[in-house]
């Protein structure tokens, strides 16, 4: 074979491979999207044709089900969340990077640390907490556990940006007259303002998503979406196509939220990791 | 406007040291350059006078003022970075602007003060871009507008000309030295490029390992170096510095060749310090030393033949028309008035 | 206000969170792993038990044993599964450039799915009446045709391990992408011009230089591993029996259900001591550049 047509077998090999990886990576979801639009019999008969129906979402909002109920939750907690955390979140990434603390590196693994802690450890100190004050099943409830998870993840990933952003300019603007509040507010924050974008996405995702804590601290008014799955498991089996319509719901914000930040995902996603 | 005093200023990182004990009078309207190799402890100075660093011990007077414990923006000091520290997220109008706004500067002051500093460094159409849309020239200008903006009292600048193209920077150096004689305010400049020393300086402090090894005019530290840092570090190409002694008044190589008559006493060892444009190249056995050319080299204005000088290897200057060639035999002779006499020890100069 | 206060002003908020939301519940855990910690019993939250917990666990608890073996095979299978498609996935996207932008971004949609619900879906796919992957596998390995795997022991295990690979592949493959790119370009050339074949260049220059991103990959991913929970919940319940019952689900089960919450606190501290070298391993990565 000469060079030439190796190298093309060798493209279209590669063409083939790439193009199977992703038919994998998606047949899950999309069979999922197709069963959301299913009825009931024609989810039984794995059929790739059919007429698709809206009436799944209509039934999942409605009784017994109430999934509007879940989503609301699951919006105030996740939004609540990302607001308390990411100003404190800020305010610490920024002394980090910028100044030599007393324990930082302590401090700075030990936040790092926490983010690896599996929540069952964490989580039965809370539900007895909360049951002996009356937080099980509330919404503030679940906003403070979640921090748990959210504040570390945070701290790394918008030190990682704020590490990215040259000295020069912040001395500059020192030298130019501005008090170190000044600095914050006027340099700072408006060159991080992608980073602390992606930073709230992914800890609004990470929230949304988050199922140990609401599983074990709520069980009827602060029962989030992930939860809710559970509705759908019936005497006589799951209801797959209302199980896939409560999906999409779940899924389909987060894919929207993932590709405003597609730019900054990896970076962000890796801070800290990966250099 | 202002004079800056450094008075045993020193700066320590645990047991390093990068300033060590100095001290400096600079003059109001002076334009001083402090010099030296990466590392020397020139920017940790700047930086001090800045704000930026704190003295770990010494003081710092800025006019009247003792300024140690002034933050930053209450020295009144403007400062051009190394990489510009431009507001990215700023119009180039808004980054003139910035110094003004954040010192109270009355709205209806801003814009033409701005204009006349875009003017000054002809910039004026691009106020309305961002720091991205412009090219290291142009980014370079709006630091240095961003300085003039204001009437400080004293110039900062740290490396201003290091990342721009060799081209550019030759024009920079010459706008730069327009601008700073026009405003006629205290500046302070780093760099470790002697040409910009010579060429923008009155006085160049030259620094090596944190302390400042002589201070003068460009004159003096070119024509009349302290010590044997100062002679190889100013002047291009280097200056060769031969090993050799001292007998009966003249100098003599390691070889047992005895050269040029030197106003110095008798003693085994010293360093003749000689630049290459004092040595004058001549034909084998007409001159004081006959030496083979280790490597000739064309630059169009000059020739530079770099000559093997028993283990050590000089470079001497000849003439734009001289042709040689590799392994060749020439004769070089000194120029008895301009040679120097170092003390191989102590490093510093004999005569 | 000096820098010097301000410094310590900025961090304290977040000192204080972290400090409430995660390392006080994990002492107040070890603590309870030393308490008789019945939840339907007043006052045994506070009766001291010594390491009875512990050794109860150890000695007399089969189910304790079997979730870790259980955790275990798990986390090697899904770590080095993970690990070794994702590679291979970032080598075939890296170069070229072709595809790269686009497959990137379809990349992150599994990666924004939540865990609850990649159980769930696959739970459906391998639904023996009409999974889609069910029917797949069926007709590609006939022996495989009439099982119902989420009955089987050992392919219900392997449905967990195939769903968490598949979670995990995404986040796995733009990492070691972004490592790739991080090599530099002209080693590779270098190594061809050298006249390594593709295979040698991809051995000998490419693999060390991607070791360390690679490594945090394997530690990450590890971690990560040890902890599933959410997905293994929905797909399986650690069922059939307790043959894909992982030491998160183990103690979820004997704190929530049985309300054994002091013994159920032991055996998560005894979780806790894999992650502390993990973690520590994690660290000197991090920090090696400081």
């Amino acid at each position: 074979m000469t060079g030439k047509r190796k190298k093309q077998v060798a493209r279209a090999i590669q063409t083939a491979l790439i193009l199977m990886a992703i038919f994998v990576m998606l047949v899950p979801i999309i069979w999922i999207f197709m069963a959301a639009f299913k009825t009931h019999v024609d989810v039984y008969q794995l059929k790739l044709f059919f007429t698709p129906t809206f009436a799944n979402f209509g039934t999942v909002f409605d009784a017994p089900y109430n999934l509007g109920d879940k989503l609301l939750n699951s919006t105030i907690i996740a939004f609540v969340t990302v607001v308390l955390a990411i100003p404190i979140a800020t305010m610490a990434a920024y002394s980090f990077s910028r100044f030599r603390l007393r324990g930082e590196t302590a401090m700075l693994v030990v936040i790092l640390a926490t983010q690896f802690v599996p929540a069952v450890v964490i989580i039965l100190p809370f539900f007895v907490m909360f049951r002996d004050v009356g937080l099980l099943d509330t919404r503030l409830g679940l906003i403070l556990v979640n921090l748990a998870i959210v504040m570390p993840f945070a701290i790394w990933m918008i030190k990682g940006f704020i590490d990215g952003i040259p000295l020069d300019t912040e001395e500059a603007a020192m030298v130019d007259g501005s008090s170190r509040l000044q600095v914050i507010r006027n340099i700072v924050l408006p060159m991080a303002a992608p980073g602390l974008l992606t930073a709230g996405i992914f800890c609004f995702i990470i929230a949304w998503n988050e199922f140990l804590f609401a599983l074990i601290l709520t069980n009827k008014d602060a029962v989030t979406l992930p939860i809710g799955l559970a509705l759908f498991k019936a005497e006589e089996g799951d209801l797959w196509n209302l199980l896939s319509a409560a999906g999409i719901i779940i899924m389909l914000p987060m894919f929207v939220l993932a590709l405003i930040i597609r730019k900054y995902f990896v970076q962000g996603m890796t801070m800290g990791a990966v250099r | 406007m202002a004079k800056v005093v450094l008075k045993n200023l020193t700066k320590r990182w645990g047991d390093f040291i990068g300033v060590d004990n100095q001290s400096l009078d600079i003059l109001d309207k002076e334009f001083l350059v402090l010099l030296g190799p990466s590392g020397c402890g020139k920017t940790t100075t700047m930086r001090m006078i800045a704000g930026l660093e704190e003295p770990t011990e010494g003081e710092i007077w800025i006019g009247d003022r003792k300024v140690n414990d002034d933050l930053p923006k209450d020295r009144d000091v403007a400062m051009v970075f190394q990489n510009y520290g431009l507001y990215p997220h700023m119009t180039i109008f808004d980054n003139i602007a910035y110094p003004l706004k954040v010192r109270g500067t009355p709205k209806a002051d801003i814009a033409p003060r701005v204009q006349k500093a875009a003017e000054q460094v002809e910039l004026t159409e691009f106020l309305h871009r961002k720091p991205k849309a412009l090219s290291g020239g142009q980014r370079q200008r709006v630091a240095l507008a961003r300085a003039i903006v204001r009437t400080p009292k004293v110039f900062l600048m740290d490396e201003p000309l290091s990342n721009l193209d060799a081209k550019l920077r030759v024009t920079m150096r010459a706008e730069l030295k327009h601008l700073s004689r026009a405003l006629k305010i205290t500046t302070i400049y780093v760099t470790h490029d002697q040409i910009e020393a010579m060429t923008l300086a009155d006085r160049v402090a030259v620094m090596k390992n944190g302390i400042i090894q002589q201070l003068g005019t460009p004159d003096e530290i070119y024509n009349d170096p302290t010590n044997l840092f100062v002679a190889g570090f100013i002047g291009s190409p280097a200056m060769n510095l031969i090993n050799g002694s001292v007998q009966d008044g003249h100098f003599v190589t390691t070889g047992g060749t005895k050269l040029v008559r030197v106003a110095a006493s008798d003693r085994a060892q010293v360093v003749l310090g000689v630049r290459a444009d004092d040595m004058r190249v001549a034909e084998e056995g007409q001159g004081d030393i006959d030496v083979r050319i280790y490597a000739f080299e064309n630059t169009g204005e000059a020739t530079l033949l770099t000559v093997q000088w028993g283990k050590q290897r000089v470079i001497a200057k000849g003439d734009r028309h001289l042709r040689k060639d590799q392994d060749d035999v020439v004769s070089i002779s000194l120029d008895p008035d301009h040679l120097y006499l170092f003390d191989p020890d102590t490093g510093n100069r004999i005569t | 206000m000096r820098d010097n206060t301000l410094k310590y002003l900025l961090v304290l908020p977040a000192v204080l969170v972290v400090f409430a939301t995660a390392i006080w519940p994990l002492i107040e855990s070890l603590r309870l792993s030393f308490t008789v910690g019945r939840l339907n019993r007043p006052g045994s939250l506070d009766q001291y038990l010594g390491w009875e917990n512990y050794t109860w666990a150890f000695s007399q608890e089969p189910a304790f044993w079997n979730s870790v073996w259980i955790t275990a095979i798990y986390t090697v299978l899904t770590v080095a599964l993970t690990t070794l498609l994702a590679l291979g996935l970032a080598m075939l996207l890296a170069p070229g450039g072709r595809f790269r932008s686009g497959v990137q971004t379809l990349l992150i949609l599994p990666f924004a799915m939540s865990p609850a619900l990649i159980g769930v879906s696959f739970r459906f796919m391998f639904n023996p009446e009409f999974g889609l992957f069910d029917a797949f596998f069926g007709v590609m390995i006939p022996p495989l045709a009439d099982v119902s795997w989420l009955a089987d022991p050992i392919l219900a295990f392997a449905v967990c391990v195939m769903a968490d690979v598949w979670g995990w592949i995404p986040f796995l493959t733009l990492v070691l992408i972004g490592g790739l790119a991080s090599v530099p370009q002209d080693t590779i050339e270098a190594a061809q011009v050298d006249g390594a074949s593709g295979w040698r260049v991809f051995r000998d220059v490419t693999l060390p230089q991607l070791a360390p991103v690679l490594a945090v990959v394997i530690i990450l991913k590890s971690i990560f591993s040890l902890k599933t929970f959410d997905q293994i919940f929905m797909l399986t319940n650690g069922g059939p029996g307790t043959a894909t019952q992982t030491l998160s689900h183990y103690i979820y089960f004997n704190g929530m259900k049985y309300g054994q919450i002091g013994y159920a606190a032991s055996v998560a501290w005894l979780m806790v001591i894999p992650m502390i070298f993990l973690t520590y391993a994690y660290a000197k990565f991090v920090f090696r550049k400081d």
